[in-house]
């Protein structure tokens, strides 16, 4: 391990964590909507649209990333679900008071990790406006500082924690409109904040597990895909912070960051190549008069409706733009994410494959002329309507600058392809975003408050004795602590007579062993494996038949009784398992053994085998 | 502000909001800005603004405070540099404040309305600038609950004013819980009118950046710049969608909402025109278009203050009348109940409305009779209790809205003598009737 993290050292690696997670309330934290949303109930569900603009926080600046997005000018379509919104997710009604619970589950949590906290709580409003909040900005407010949590025997510094809304799950999307549902806007959340001094990217994933485990054994937590995202902030030596958002699976936590680091390590290699070379970036200038005749389809489009191509020239970097950076994406991809920005498609850049997009040699040789392009420089043009076309342009010329410089502060997100890579979302907010919410008032944090949640704080050590009085083996309570159904597993204990150990074979072994031959466990309902558990306490079914309706239930949600019932589950009562054997003995005198057998092969989902050995004996 | 302990102990220290300070509490130690205080908030905690932008309020006692550098004060917001383009129609903007032009305020914490300059709002809308040749003027900046008729008159005054300058049209920002009155108001005070006048404001502060403001500005300066109505009018959103804003005849709108965008809703009558933000402009039929003839608009802004609405309710009092006779009041707008009622009959005799009204006529005020349902007419002769109030002398005011009555009769009343004041209540004068009801013209 420690030449593993000497290495990081050297690079001068730093990562922070920032951990959001959904609080599993009652209601909304600024309103009465409920927040156990399974699914889109309407149909067709009402929607209104709306556009969005950056305006200047309260130090009288408008944020980089705000103005960034507004420069979109993108449009954005809510869908309005009736069931899980009220007046307020859709902006037409001002917030209520603060949810009470989520108050105090964020209390509770922010004593778990010994944090300050503050005196008053104070709501801010952080400028949002790529619409996934229909107010264009979210509700947060600062609950907790300095705190600590140990993670592996190291201490890990944990500086904030916020409590705020949860926004828009995005439906669909293109250039010009966002479409949003409303069902989940406003569900509480907790931002747990890391120091940004991780050691490696697997102590990242590390820590992340880590607090995620202790909310998740609160109880207080909503689970499933989604309901925890982490953002990963890393830099290295000579590079820049860049803050990853939105990782959904824990497991990849590493993977992401590792890519990062690569990312920027190949970007300081490029750098330090211009540099050494002199390149730079020249004026963009109006090259449409090339492409008046032009066959290449995709500029075509655009100079029929009387759009505009322009380009630059970029002084020694041919053969930089088609370098890789990570896996599949080029220092030509990531110029060209910045210029889609402007509602444009993408760049053409000449690293690439001209006559795939059919522009001809001498088109090329027209370029290079009207560009006065030498042998070791490079070109990027881009099409589109007269403003967009000179917008996505500079946006592009700004990013091949930046090459020359270093790496950019930038907001990416990862690319959904299994590469762990990501790609450019907008620049890096700064503390201009920052607005005190003027529709809620501030929060007295009372000493009673304080105390009730230190009553309630989740405690992973004092978790773990009260699972290991139970089951009594250190690997399950370890595997019960990181399960989701912990909870599921604590309440079953509880109601049924089932032994602990037993239960937790089921919903830990049971579910990895199905999941292994293909079976989707994880669908299965909390209520029906209650059911489950409630016929088993009874002596409806046997151990057996549990794999049989877990593999029903994987494939379809059904009642469990149907199941039992369609598929001849159910135990044999004693009376006629009595009978049974007796019927058996007439057959043919045989050894126990063999009696046991017999019946076993013909009944084994039907008959417990230990009532069926206490009865032959 | 602070004031108080923290106030008192912060002067000590030199310590303005604004200052980059230093708080020692609990063994912690915090650095950030010190934000103005709300007076919702604590008294005993100092708000902190962090590096991170977060505020965070920390208990003054247990701390110990020191300044760290001196800070700009209390920042200034972008303001617009406009250069006007001389080819574009020249619109003037009459800025009275209210939410369309409100940021935070340091005394409540909450929105204090009119707080942004005009400048400050072309900064964040700077398409208005390319529509039209803004003109701003600013004759105060007000919440519209605090506005009564001498603002009206005012303002009245700024419009005429406005165009017989040369503007093309003009636009009236203000809050919008009394928007309703002004533009009723402009409404029988503008003589002559032969341009489009549009008050327009916003229910969401422009502060924000979902704010209606912007598209409800740009859409009024449209409406301004491009229309061909010579009438007075609201223009807010049409629906809860950014997309277009509706045009509604001055005295036929009212807020219906208390919150939400679409608040304002054409009553017993149709808008008089929708349009987008990009000036495509539909218009209905039966408005004033704007005529080829100069004319010198005047404004006859007298306005009697002597005139209450009264709402009528189930087991309400009728001596309010006496009260308000007593207190020398001229004229009264009943918001009776469905067609026209008023108790008259009821197992409490002393709460029939009839001796009063009686009274009130025979000291020579004017009543009028409008409906709380707001949609539809009253009627005198549907039912005999109906008669009975009829015969009176009370006036039933057809469709038009309680508010727009009441605006009516206070300028009747200023302007001419009480026999022709009382005449024309009923009759229309600026769009406040609609003779002609349409089916559709319901819930708009």
């Amino acid at each position: 391990m420690s030449e593993y993290h000497d290495y990081y050292k050297k690079i001068g690696f730093m990562c922070g964590l920032e951990i959001h997670q959904r609080l599993a309330t009652a209601e909304k934290l600024f309103c009465k909507c409920p927040t156990n949303i399974i699914e889109m109930v309407e149909k067709e569900p009402m929607s209104a649209h709306r556009y969005q603009r950056a305006v200047a926080g309260e130090m009288g600046l408008v944020d980089v990333s705000a103005a960034f997005e507004q420069q979109k000018q993108k449009r954005f379509l809510y869908k309005i679900p009736n069931s899980y919104s009220c007046l307020v997710e859709i902006d037409e009604e001002p917030p209520h008071e603060m949810n009470r619970e989520a108050f105090m589950i964020a209390l509770s949590f922010a004593k778990a990790m010994e944090m300050r906290i503050v005196d008053e709580i104070q709501p801010m409003r952080k400028a949002v406006v790529d619409g996934s909040d229909p107010s264009a900005f979210q509700r947060t407010a600062m609950v907790g500082f300095d705190g600590k949590i140990k993670v592996n025997e190291t201490v890990v510094n944990i500086p904030s924690m916020f409590l705020e809304e949860e926004s828009c799950g995005i439906e669909s999307g293109n250039s010009i409109e966002t479409t949003y549902s409303l069902n989940r806007m406003g569900v509480p959340l907790v931002e747990i904040d890391t120091d940004p001094y991780i050691r490696s990217p697997k102590d990242a994933k590390e820590i992340a597990l880590y607090i995620g485990t202790l909310m998740r054994i609160s109880g207080f937590v909503q689970r499933g895909i989604g309901s925890v995202r982490q953002d990963v902030n890393v830099s290295i030596k000579d590079g820049a912070r860049v803050e990853i958002k939105g990782l959904q699976e824990i497991e990849s936590v590493d993977k992401f960051i590792d890519n990062e680091v690569k990312r920027q390590q190949e970007l300081l290699k490029i750098r330090d190549q211009l540099k050494k070379s002199g390149a730079s970036v020249t004026e963009i200038v109006d090259v449409t008069d090339v492409f008046t005749r032009t066959k290449a389809q995709i500029i075509r489009n655009q100079v029929d409706k009387k759009g505009v191509v322009m380009g630059f020239r970029l002084k020694g970097f041919k053969g930089f733009l088609g370098k890789e950076i990570s896996e599949k994406r080029r220092l030509g991809t990531e110029i060209s994410d910045y210029a889609k920005a402007a509602n444009i498609k993408g760049i053409i850049h000449s690293d690439e494959d001209l006559l795939k997009y059919g522009i001809t040699p001498n088109e090329v040789a027209q370029l290079s002329k009207k560009l006065s392009l030498g042998p070791n420089d490079a070109f990027i043009i881009v099409a589109g309507s007269q403003s967009d076309a000179r917008n996505a342009a500079v946006l592009a010329k700004g990013r091949a600058e930046q090459a020359i410089i270093s790496v950019p502060l930038e907001t990416r997100g990862a690319v959904t392809d299994g590469t762990f890579t990501t790609r450019f979302l907008r620049p890096l907010p700064g503390g201009s975003r920052m607005y005190p919410e003027t529709d809620a008032r501030p929060i007295l944090v009372t000493k009673d408050a304080v105390k009730e949640a230190e009553s309630n704080s989740p405690n992973l050590e004092k978790e773990k004795a009260f699972l290991m009085k139970h089951v009594k083996n250190n690997d399950v309570v370890d595997q019960l602590i990181r399960s989701t159904r912990l909870q599921l597993f604590k309440s079953l204990m509880g109601d049924t007579s089932a032994d602990p150990q037993f239960i937790a074979n089921v919903i830990l072994q049971k579910f990895t062993e199905l999941k292994r031959y293909g079976f989707d466990v994880e669908s299965i309902s909390d209520e029906r494996l209650v059911e489950m558990f409630d016929l088993y306490k009874n002596k409806r079914i046997t151990k057996q038949a549990i794999d049989e309706i877990l593999k029903s239930l994987a494939k379809m949600d059904q009642s469990v009784n149907e199941i039992v019932k369609k598929e001849h589950l159910e135990r044999m009562t004693d009376l006629n398992l009595k009978k049974l054997i007796e019927k058996e003995k007439k057959e043919g005198k045989v050894s126990k053994e063999e009696l046991r057998n017999r019946i076993m092969s013909k009944y084994r989902l039907n008959v417990d085998g230990s009532e069926l050995n206490s009865l032959i004996i | 502000m602070y004031s108080g302990e923290i106030g008192k102990k912060l002067k000590e220290l030199g310590i303005n909001p604004g200052d980059k300070i230093k708080v020692e509490y609990d063994n912690v130690e915090i650095e950030g800005e010190l934000m103005p205080k709300t007076e919702f908030g604590s008294p005993d905690t100092i708000i902190v603004k962090l590096k991170n932008g977060y505020n965070v309020g920390i208990g003054f006692k247990n701390s110990r405070i020191t300044k760290v550098s001196s800070g700009k004060g209390i920042p200034e917001f972008p303001k617009a540099s406009m250069k006007p383009d001389p080819k574009l129609p020249k619109v003037s903007l009459i800025y009275t404040g209210g939410t369309i032009g409100s940021k935070i305020d340091y005394k409540t914490g909450g929105v204090e309305e009119s707080k942004m300059s005009p400048e400050e709002l072309l900064y964040i809308v700077p398409e208005l600038s390319k529509i039209a040749r803004i003109v701003i003027r600013n004759p105060f900046s007000i919440p519209s609950e605090e506005m009564s008729h001498s603002e009206w008159k005012t303002i009245a005054n700024e419009v005429a004013k406005e165009l017989n300058d040369g503007a093309r049209g003009v636009v009236v920002t203000m809050g919008t819980d009394t928007m309703h009155y002004l533009s009723s108001a402009l409404s029988f005070m503008l003589n002559n009118l032969n341009a489009p006048v549009v008050v327009t404001g916003a229910q969401r502060s422009s502060d924000r950046g979902s704010s209606d403001a912007f598209v409800n500005l740009i859409c009024s300066v449209q409406i301004a710049a491009k229309s061909n109505i010579a009438e007075v009018g609201v223009c807010m959103h049409a629906t809860s969608s950014d997309d277009q804003c509706h045009f509604i005849k001055g005295t036929k709108v009212r807020k219906m909402h208390s919150s939400r965008r679409d608040a304002f809703r054409p009553i017993n009558d149709r808008a008089i025109a929708h349009v987008t933000k990009e000036g495509e402009i539909k218009y209905a039929e039966n408005y004033s278009k704007i005529s080829s003839k100069k004319t010198k608009l005047s404004a006859k802004t007298d306005f009697d203050s002597k005139i209450a609405i009264v709402k009528v309710f189930p087991g309400s009092d009728p001596t309010i009348l006496d009260f308000y006779i007593d207190k020398g009041y001229d004229g009264f707008i009943i918001e009776a109940t469905g067609l026209g009622h008023v108790p008259t009959n009821p197992s409490k005799k002393e709460y029939s409305w009839i001796p009063s009204i009686k009274k009130a006529i025979a000291k020579g005020a004017i009543v009028g009779i409008t409906t709380q349902t707001l949609y539809g007419r009253v009627n005198p002769n549907v039912y005999t209790n109906l008669r009975i109030v009829s015969g009176t002398g009370a006036i039933y005011c057809e469709d038009m809205l309680p508010e727009t009555a009441f605006v009516k009769l206070g300028w009747l009343l200023a302007n001419y003598d009480k026999k022709k004041a009382k005449e024309l209540l009923n009759k229309n004068l600026a769009g406040e009737i609609n003779e002609r009801i349409n089916y559709d013209e319901f819930l708009l």
